[in-house]
This record gives structure tokens, sequence and C-alpha cells, in this order.
């Protein structure tokens, strides 16, 4: 078990280097030129960009660049751009081309929205999938299971983001069932922060749920037909026990693996869920970088949400390896 | 490996039709098979028929607006009134045939116009990129399954590294440093939002399809006629494309079949997002333009909804239908 750790730490830790190593990449050698973003031609003379590029280090080599960057996050760096000096303290990512700020200063206020978000909708979705796959699985072949998975195949044909915006024009904007706007921190007060949440976890849950819904009634199926099920049935065991006892156990662990690997997807639709929802959490901050040409922040804002994706995964293969004793053998 | 791949990797075998045809007995190949079943699957070809019409809207775009008599152009300060509604059509007039959809607020562009020339851009972009990350998917899947050193390995771990990544995060961060590239370019200053959409779309979309190939090959290479083959002498890149890949034309369809769909709403949504092709009309773009308006001017917002969602619903809907055709455990 613990060299199943080990390792999955180990490989974890490689894919973040790598994910690190192309972010610096694509926004060091991906933009013409980074200098010019920052400060564009009329603003600047071609000396001050020279100044720019030189105090920034993009005329060091790439690796220098790569290992200044990531000191920087582990223990502080002073960025020099032009004639001012930064003290960036650890974390640093750097400072934002457009305010003038410490770029995690700016972002770290914005994590807590994301993951409001992605964690409810995360909820939502096994809240309302695993049950609905389970209640197709029991009838299977009867009306009702092939309503409930039709209709999960028509929700999941609209994508995503078009279900979303609907649900946020009718429910928030024409109905006013719920609230359209302002973001309240879990801190302040819990209720508000579920109240205004609500929407974004149902319509971003709804539509993954679906997908969820007939992923659980294929495995129940399968576990049904196991002849452990039939033996336990067979000794008497309660209908329900059975199935949610020995049933449910081995059918909701391909659902982890897949929740796991769905988290980035669900970190992605959080993006659109905040623009729609005017949610002030890294996405929305990325799309507003994103338009500004901000690269140290929309830098910062891929890397931390990678680190997220890849630290998500792990957590979900060591759950794993707990809920299925036959994959702690490796 | 690990777990989430060995979960993954069960995809549908290409496998013969057991099931003997009225008596006599006719070499069918699995592909004809598959045909066959399909032609009878009536939700298929009504799906089929849908699809079809998308792409002849998207190929004859041009001629289908000088049908109508519209044109796709930038309105002029004539087309909208005071309050920035167009002047003709709805919301505020009825039905005219100068502008079937409608003009649009604010600029008073033709909106069915845009719709046409909309589906060509979703159409282009899906189609090319969806061929794209299939070709790099088979050939990343076939080398991975068909090495089984290091070559393998890293394959493993790209595709790891690639299912990992946020896909939206990065590519509304990619998209903007890709076009300000490209567009220096002279050849694709038009293109470059174009072709970088394709690029990032194509890019992100080939893992599946390379796990999936990849499990195959690693089964298949272990059969006789592999093994026969590789005794003769075969170079490698003639057993990888001669008798690997007509075994994988299964998986390979139904793949693409299902991508198609989740690339054109993946298109849609970076057109929304405000990351999308620029300087042609595109759904997506005009959804986020219209969504202030929904109120008003329903038809403005629905137009482009309606023109993604009927084409996403019959391009899934006929994947599934071709999952089951190539699927010889299932009947209907």
């Amino acid at each position: 078990m613990l060299g199943f750790v080990v390792r999955r730490l180990i490989s974890a830790l490689l894919v973040l280097f790598a994910v690190s190593v192309a972010v610096v990449a694509i926004f060091t050698y991906g933009p013409s030129d980074p200098a010019r973003a920052m400060c564009p031609e009329p603003k600047c003379s071609v000396q001050r960009q020279d100044a720019i590029r030189e105090a920034l280090n993009l005329d060091q080599p790439i690796h220098e660049q790569y290992i200044d960057y990531m000191t920087g996050i582990v223990s502080g760096r002073e960025i020099a751009a032009g004639t001012e000096a930064y003290e960036c303290d650890a974390p640093c990512f750097g400072v934002s081309f457009i305010y003038r700020t410490m770029v995690w200063d700016d972002i770290k206020d914005r994590i807590g929205p994301t993951v409001s978000v992605a964690i409810g909708a995360g909820v939502t979705i096994l809240l309302i999938g695993v049950p609905i796959g389970m209640f197709a699985a029991r009838r299977r072949g009867t009306m009702a299971d092939k309503a409930v998975i039709g209709s999960t195949l028509v929700i999941e044909s609209i994508p995503y983001y078009l279900f979303v915006l609907l649900a946020f024009l009718y429910l928030a904007v024409s109905f006013g069932i719920f609230p359209q706007k302002g973001y309240h921190s879990f801190t302040d007060s819990p209720v508000q922060w579920a109240w205004a949440l609500v929407l974004p976890w149902l319509a971003l849950g709804m539509v993954n749920a679906s997908k969820y819904a007939r992923f659980t009634r294929g495995s129940m199926i399968e576990a049904f037909n196991e002849d452990y099920i039939r033996t336990a049935k067979s000794k008497g065991l309660k209908e329900s026990k059975v199935v949610y006892k020995h049933a449910l156990r081995a059918a909701v662990v391909p659902i982890v693996t897949i929740f796991g690997i769905d988290f980035g997807a669900l970190l992605g639709g959080t993006i659109f869920t905040e623009k729609i929802f005017d949610i002030p959490g890294l996405g929305l901050r990325s799309l507003e970088a994103v338009t500004q040409s901000d690269l140290p922040v929309i830098q910062a804002t891929t890397l931390i949400s990678a680190a997220v994706v890849i630290a998500a995964n792990v957590v979900v293969d060591l759950f794993y390896s707990v809920l299925d004793p036959r994959v702690r053998v490796t | 490996m690990t777990v989430s791949e060995v979960l993954i990797q069960g995809g549908p075998e290409p496998e013969i039709d057991p099931e003997p045809s009225t008596g006599e007995i006719a070499g069918r190949s699995p592909m004809r098979i598959a045909m066959d079943r399909l032609r009878s699957d009536k939700v298929a070809m009504v799906c089929a028929g849908v699809v079809l019409l998308y792409v002849v809207i998207a190929i004859f775009a041009p001629l289908l607006c000088r049908l109508f008599g519209v044109e796709l152009r930038a309105g002029t300060p004539d087309d909208t009134d005071g309050f920035n509604f167009p002047v003709i059509g709805p919301p505020n007039y009825g039905f005219t045939w100068a502008a079937p959809l409608g003009l649009e607020p604010n600029s008073g562009n033709d909106l069915l116009a845009e719709w046409f020339y909309g589906a060509r851009t979703s159409m282009l972009v899906a189609s090319v990129s969806t061929v794209a990350s299939t070709v790099l998917g088979v050939v990343l899947g076939l080398i991975g399954g068909y090495s089984r050193g290091w070559a393998d390995r890293v394959l493993t771990f790209l595709t790891d590294l690639f299912l990992t990544l946020p896909f939206l995060l990065i590519a509304i961060a990619i998209a903007p440093i890709l076009v300000d590239r490209w567009r220096e370019q002279p050849a694709l200053l038009d293109n470059a939002s174009l072709i970088a959409m394709i690029a990032i779309l194509s890019v992100f979309g080939w893992m599946g399809l390379a796990r999936l190939i990849r499990g195959e090959v690693i089964s298949l290479r272990e059969r006789e006629f592999i093994e026969a083959a590789h005794v003769l002498g075969m170079p490698t890149h003639r057993i990888l494309f001669k008798e690997l890949l007509p075994n994988l034309v299964a998986p390979i369809v139904v793949s693409f079949s299902l991508t198609l769909p989740a690339t054109i709403a993946a298109e849609a949504t970076l057109a929304y997002l405000g990351v999308g092709v620029t300087g042609r009309p595109s759904w997506g773009q005009t959804i986020l333009r219209a969504q202030g308006w929904f109120e008003q001017y329903p038809l403005y917002l629905y137009a482009p909804i309606v023109g993604i969602v009927v084409l996403v619903f019959a391009l899934n809907l006929l994947g599934d239908a071709i999952r089951d055709a190539f699927d010889p455990k299932s009947f209907r």
C-alpha cells in the first residue's frame, strides 16, 4: 500500500513538472513578444520594451527562466520591471502586466469560489446521477427505465454550457426563482453562500449527472448478474441490503474512477458557469486576463488549475485503492 | 498501468458477426454487416438525413443566401432604430422575406445569413479537427501499442498528461497566443483564429482514441497473423498500417462519430467564451451577443441554439447507432 502511494505521488509530481515546463515554455515562446504584449507600441518606446525584456529575464535561456519562476513560487523573488522593483513573496506567480499587482494576491481569493462551484457540482452529480441510475437498474427493461435513460440521453445532447445558460436565463433572470448574481464567501454566511450557488450546482450537476445515471445503471446491472448477489439473495437477505450493501459497493468503484477523470472537465465547466453567473472565480479572472493579454495571470491560473486536477486525480486513485481491495496488490 | 486505464480500454471489439444469415453462407465483411444494420435503423437514418442537411447548408451557404435573398454584410445605421432594434422583421415587426430570421440588434447584420455561415464555420472546424485528432490518436495508439519499450511508456505518459490538463482553461489561455503568433504571417492573416481553433481542438482530442487503439493493438499483436507477418519480414510500418489498421476500423469509426458532436459543442463553448473563430460568423458568438436580448428578442438567441442542439443531438444519436451496429454483442 505504501509503495503504491509513493509511486502514485512520484508519477503525479512528474506530471506536474511536465505541465509546469509546458506552461512556462508556452508563455515564453508562445507570444511573438511578451514585452510588447505587456506594453504596446505607442505607450512604450522600443528602448523601453528592451528594458522590460531584460527586467523580466526574457533574454535569459528558457531553463533559467523556468528555474526563476519555480523558485519564485517556492521562496519568492524580486522582480524588476523597468524602473520599478517588486518584492514578490512566496508563492510568487509574477506581477500582473495590467494592474502591476502581485498575481498571487490577485487570484488567491478566486480559488474559493471556483472550488465551491466544482465541489458542489460534483456532489450534485453523485447525489442525482447515482440514485437515478440505481432506480433505473432495479427496474431495468420497464417503461420507467426507458424513460429515465431516454431523457438522460436528451439532456446529454444539449451542449453543456447551453444547458447552464438556459437555466440561468429562465430560472434566474426570467422567473427570478434563484438569485442572479452575488457570491458570498462560505465563512461570511454559509446560507447565502449556498443559496447563491444552488442554481450553478444544479445546472452544472444535472448535465453531468445524466452520464453518471447511465454509468451507474450499467455497472449496477453488471453487479446484479454476479454470483455473489445471487448467493446473497438466496441466503434470504433483504432486497435493500443486497442492493445497497453488496451490489452498490462493487458498482461504485468504476464510478469513482470516472469521477476522478472528469474532475478536470468539471473544473473547465466552472469557467462558463462563472461567466454566466458572474461568480468571481479563477475562470472568470482567467477570461479577463485573456482579453487583456495579461500573461502572468493566465500562466498562474493555468498552472494552479492543472495542479488542482492532478491532486484530485491522486486523491481519487488513493481512495479507489481503499474502496477496491483488489487494487491494493500492485 | 493505472487502474483507470484498465477500465477505459474495454471498448467495442471488431468481431465477425456470429449470427448466420438465412441459411445461406455469404462472406460479409464486418463493415458490410455494420452498414446493413445501420441501414435498417430508422432513427439512425433520420439522423443521418439531418446531418446531411447541415452538410449541404455548410457547403452551399453562399448559394442558400442568394436563394433567400439575404447577404452577409455589415449592417448600416439605417437598419436599427433609436433603441438599437432592427427596423424590419422581428421582434417589433412581423415576418418579412427581406430578413427571414430578422436583423441583429445594434449591428443590423442579417441573422439568416449569419446562421448559414455559422453552420459552415462550425462544420468546418469540427470536421477538420476531428479528422486530425482521429489520425493523431490512431497513429499514436498504434505506435504505443506495438512498441513494447520506452516509446510506449512515453506515449502513455503523454496521454495521461493531456487527460490531466483542464482543457477549457488551457484552450482559452493558448488560443490568443496562437492567434497572435500566426497572424504575423501574411498567408494566415485572416484564418489565424480558424487554424488556431482547429489546432487546439485536434491536440486535445486524440487521447481517448489513442488509449482505445493501444489496448486493441496490445491484444492483436500476439495473434498469429501478426506473428506470421513479422516472421515473413514485413517492415513494421506495413504491419501497422496493412495488418493492424484494418482490424481497428470499428473503434475508429465509432470514436469518430462520437467525437464529432463533442467537438462541435466544444467549438461553440470556446466561441461563447470569446476565444473562438473571429472574423467570420459563428453560432457560439451569436449566442454570446444574443443572451442579453433574450427577453425582447428570443429568436435572436434561439436560432443558433436550435442549430447547435439539433446538430449535436442528431450526431450523438447517429454515433450511438453506429456503435450498436458495429458491436456484435448488441441486439435491437
